[in-house]
């Protein structure tokens, strides 16, 4: 799998050097509006999907996202799925999208139906205008997206913040909603982390920071896995995740966490 | 050597102009804007929105508040940016009073205060009480788009970069988000 992301990874990159195909008089691009498709989306559907079709029904789906955000950096992004997680139908496959980022593919998140509902909360950076997608691949193979058009700029390239490079690593849980059992629990997960994308000047140096930032998260609770989420420097710095779970009874809800330089750390917390 | 400096001033005025960046700080006449000097120089920065706040209330207008700063290339640019468009812009800008505080880069978050009525907060914390989530960074220029209580008709961006073409500044004036 991560072979396979790294592949459309390199290609996204590659992709810099294509012109942009759709211009209007003045510069503003034609294809703004949020359904539209992007010279970037074709070469990434043909990749990621092939020829499989996509239904765009925001009754499976829902992306939401500010057309404008505060910063680049640290665009709010909140996916909702129509479905509920059950053995008979549900979402196994979730991938996030920037269309024109440097690295497109932001996140793959591998599903369970331990999540129970399939909505995730995050932020993303945006490098220009761009669509951001997801698209959610069902257990019965069908694909659904949800698109938006944003217009932020420079979030690959922002400014670094970087006064927690002593805590880097830390992983924490936290249920904000309190315990559910046996019904979908709201969990937020953070991990300190400054997520360098390696297109950040450092201010003082005026040296490029190296790229450093997550690479993988796995969820687990107790030996049941929730998700997989395979990642990229499209997350913003200290990568947050907003996620449900079902637990069934007291255990220790896990984050695995593993970044660019082969750093692995541990977020626990007790659910009783 | 007079001659050598006057025809370096006019040269760089010559490629300002060329470059369509307005010399003269400030928002345009045409906009209307009720301008608002720091008070309290040079230890801190200290824009009274008081007046301005009153006056939308009565008026039962928005406030659109900018802050610009006089050595700030990127305020010329959305400044020469209103005064080029300002004949089709300006009908836009009805429902709002346009406020124009006007600030230079040295002022950074720490000495920025903003004042309404009896509290007058540092930028952080201002941006904070209010909801905004621009209180990480302070950027030149900003724009708020506030109710007559002070509060944000919605989330703005950073700077102004993306709202510097007609369609886009009317995208801002009509909320949409």
């Amino acid at each position: 799998m991560r072979r396979s992301v790294l592949k459309v990874l390199a290609a996204g990159a590659a992709s810099w050097a294509l012109p942009a195909a759709r211009a209007a008089v003045g510069g503003l691009p034609t294809n703004v509006g949020h359904a539209d498709s992007s010279p970037e989306w074709e070469r990434l559907r043909e990749k990621l999907f092939g020829g499989r079709p996509i239904e765009t029904a925001a009754s499976r789906l829902q992306l939401i996202v500010p057309l404008r955000a505060a910063y680049g950096a640290s665009v709010p992004v909140k996916i909702v799925s129509g479905l509920p997680q059950r053995p008979e139908l549900y979402v196994r496959r979730l991938t996030v999208l920037v269309d024109k980022n440097p690295s497109p593919v932001a996140a793959v998140l591998d599903l369970t139906t331990e999540i129970g509902q399939a909505d995730f909360e995050t932020r993303l950076r945006v490098d220009e205008y761009s669509h951001i997608r997801a698209i959610a691949e069902l257990s019965n193979g069908e694909l659904h997206m949800s698109s938006r058009y944003v217009k932020v700029s420079g979030g690959c390239s922002a400014p670094p913040n970087r006064d927690q490079l002593h805590n880097i690593g830390k992983t924490l849980l936290k249920v904000p909603e309190g315990v559910h059992m046996d019904a979908p629990t709201p969990v937020d997960l953070q991990v300190v982390h400054p997520n360098d994308t390696g297109f950040e000047l450092n201010q003082v140096t005026v040296m490029y920071i190296p790229p450093h930032f997550v690479r993988s998260i796995r969820v687990s609770y107790g030996d049941r896995k929730v998700f997989d989420a395979e990642l990229d420097f499209s997350i913003s710095e200290n990568p947050a995740w907003r996620f449900n779970f079902v637990p069934r009874g007291p255990g220790t809800l896990r984050a695995d966490v593993e970044d660019s330089k082969e750093g692995r750390y541990v977020g626990t917390l007790a659910i009783a | 050597m007079k001659a050598r400096a006057a025809w370096a001033a006019f040269t760089a005025v010559a490629l300002l102009a060329a470059a369509g960046v307005a010399t003269a700080a400030g928002l345009a006449p045409a906009y209307q804007a009720m301008v608002v000097e720091p008070a309290g120089l040079p230890a801190r920065a200290e824009f009274d929105l008081t007046a301005a706040v009153q006056r939308a209330r009565k008026e039962k207008r928005r406030l659109y508040v900018y802050l610009g700063a006089n050595d700030c290339p990127y305020c010329r640019k959305y400044e020469a940016f209103l005064e080029k468009n300002a004949q089709e812009l300006v009908p836009h800008f009805a429902p709002y009073l346009v406020v124009d505080l006007r600030s230079s880069l040295s002022v950074q978050a720490n000495a920025l205060f903003i004042k309404v009525g009896s509290s007058s907060l540092p930028y952080a914390e201002f941006q904070r009480s209010i909801g905004d989530e621009r209180a990480r960074l302070l950027v030149y220029p900003s724009v708020w788009l506030l109710d007559g209580n002070v509060k944000p008709l919605m989330q703005m961006p950073a700077g102004t970069g993306t709202f510097q073409t007609v369609p886009e500044q009317l995208e801002i004036l009509r909320l949409e988000q």
